[in-house]
């Protein structure tokens, strides 16, 4: 049924859960990835979605020479450099659960964070005003949270059929998402896990499947 | 000489500008004509695609110091005992209007953020009116509006000026600038701004303005001094 996650990599976790890893449709692989090298993105996913340590190490591993290297081009100053690691990938823990891999590969998503970091690390040690910051320079594509409650869509006295046949319309990967929230009733959470996609996915989906239902009971009314 | 008007900025300073390399006045006036500029915003995003790809492990000469590679373990082992983020902060939506004339104008977002502590504007010769912002130690960045009828005297830049209008128009001996065009000027340049129905600009300079036509030369001294005020109010 989801045909977005027909390819699957198996890894194996350091508490000894096995970890079924999506690979995407949205992104192409990296040119040197081979079937057997788990992607950067579900590396990512299984950071945001498990805390896998292991992961985050792989991760850290594959991104501190880049980021120390974009620390170097950007401060021109070592410790700066060396710090920036730090910075990055603490910020890559915090928000793996804000990746949205429909919006681009995990490589970008990190390059972002790296750049938008030591943007504001030379600002706060040349002293400059703290009245503007890196995220609104280069702001990330931002929806609302999704707000709805399972009301919204019934308070519009549609027939339920009419609703599941909407429902039918939508894409797989936003339908998939919908069905976990509304039919199964699990938390985003728990439905990320399950579709083992980000939480920032899941609610930019959630978001544009809900807005695509509620359009589709408008236009027919 | 290159008269070019340019009213983008060039593929070079927009890929400086997603590389991070620019200083952050010239950040900001990118950004928001990047935030006004479809095409722009689009280029963008294919120069920062660009970047993404070409970010590579570096060559021998470069790498982590050795005693933060041996700290990487302890470093992740303290990482993940912080709690994630599951939701994006609701940010405060910052809203900065200015009112000119009959009419108010929205500013965009970077600006809006940039402004949100308030301007204060001055009133210089001409219908011109000021309003300075302090972002980094190395530009000068004011709003700058000139009442209709309004001409800045003829003068040249010593390094460079980034342009971007906000409202209205104005034009000088190189062409006409409307509302989102970027332009660019340096020392290359003598102009003479003039604005017909009024304008609203963001400017950012990287060194003062010197006027070199009649009785505004006497400002130098004082475009300067002023430029120097900018810079020292930050350092
Ligand atoms: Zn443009």
């Amino acid at each position: 049924m989801y045909r977005n996650y027909a390819k699957q990599d198996v890894i194996n976790n350091e508490v000894g859960l096995t970890v079924r890893l999506a690979a995407m449709n949205t992104t192409t692989p990296s040119p040197d990835a081979e079937d057997s090298v788990v992607s950067d993105e579900a590396l990512l996913i299984a950071v945001g979605n498990n805390q896998d340590v292991d992961a985050f190490n792989q991760l850290f591993t594959r991104f501190a020479k880049k980021i120390l290297a974009l620390g170097m081009k950007l401060t021109r100053n070592e410790q700066l450099a060396n710090d920036l690691i730090q910075e990055s990938m603490l910020n890559v823990w915090l928000k793996a659960p804000l990746y949205d891999l429909d919006k681009g590969s995990a490589k970008g998503w990190i390059f972002t964070l790296s750049r938008n970091r030591c943007f504001d690390m030379l600002r706060k040690q040349k002293r400059q005003p703290n009245c503007i910051s890196a995220d609104d320079i280069w702001p990330l594509e931002s929806g609302a949270e999704p707000t709805m409650v399972h009301e919204d869509i019934a308070g519009q006295q549609v027939e339920l059929s009419v609703i599941e046949g909407y429902f039918d319309k939508l894409p797989d990967s936003q339908r998939a998402v919908v069905e976990q929230i509304y039919i199964k009733d699990r938390t985003h959470e728990e439905a990320a896990a399950h579709l083992q996609i980000p939480l920032g996915t899941l609610k930019s989906r959630l978001r544009l499947g809900v807005a695509k239902l509620r359009n589709m009971i408008g236009v027919d009314q | 000489m290159n008269t070019e008007v340019k009213l983008h900025p060039s593929t070079e300073l927009l890929n400086r500008f997603v590389q991070g390399e620019l200083v952050t006045g010239k950040s900001v006036v990118v950004a928001a004509h990047v935030e006004l500029c479809e095409s722009c915003s689009a280029k963008a995003e294919e120069l920062q695609a660009l970047a993404v790809s070409s970010w590579v492990d570096p060559g021998n000469v470069l790498q982590p110091d050795q005693s933060s590679a041996a700290d990487y373990s302890s470093t992740v082992a303290r990482i993940v005992t912080y709690p994630q983020i599951k939701s994006e902060p609701i940010e405060d939506l910052v809203e900065v209007d200015i009112d000119v004339l009959n009419h108010s104008i929205k500013l965009p977002k970077v600006l809006a953020k940039a402004a949100s502590q308030g301007l204060k504007w001055k009133k210089v010769p001409g219908g011109i009116s000021e309003a300075q912002l302090f972002l980094d130690n190395e530009t000068l960045c004011e709003f700058i509006y000139m009442a209709p009828g309004c001409q800045i005297p003829v003068h040249t830049h010593q390094g460079s000026e980034s342009t971007l209008v906000l409202d209205g128009s104005f034009e000088d001996e190189l062409g006409e600038y409307k509302t989102s065009d970027f332009i660019i000027r340096d020392a290359q340049h003598n102009h003479q701004p003039l604005s017909t129905e009024g304008c609203l600009c963001f400017a950012v300079l990287d060194s003062p303005l010197k006027f070199t036509k009649g009785l505004a030369r006497l400002m130098n001294p004082v475009n300067r001094y002023k430029f120097k005020k900018a810079i020292s109010r930050v350092a």
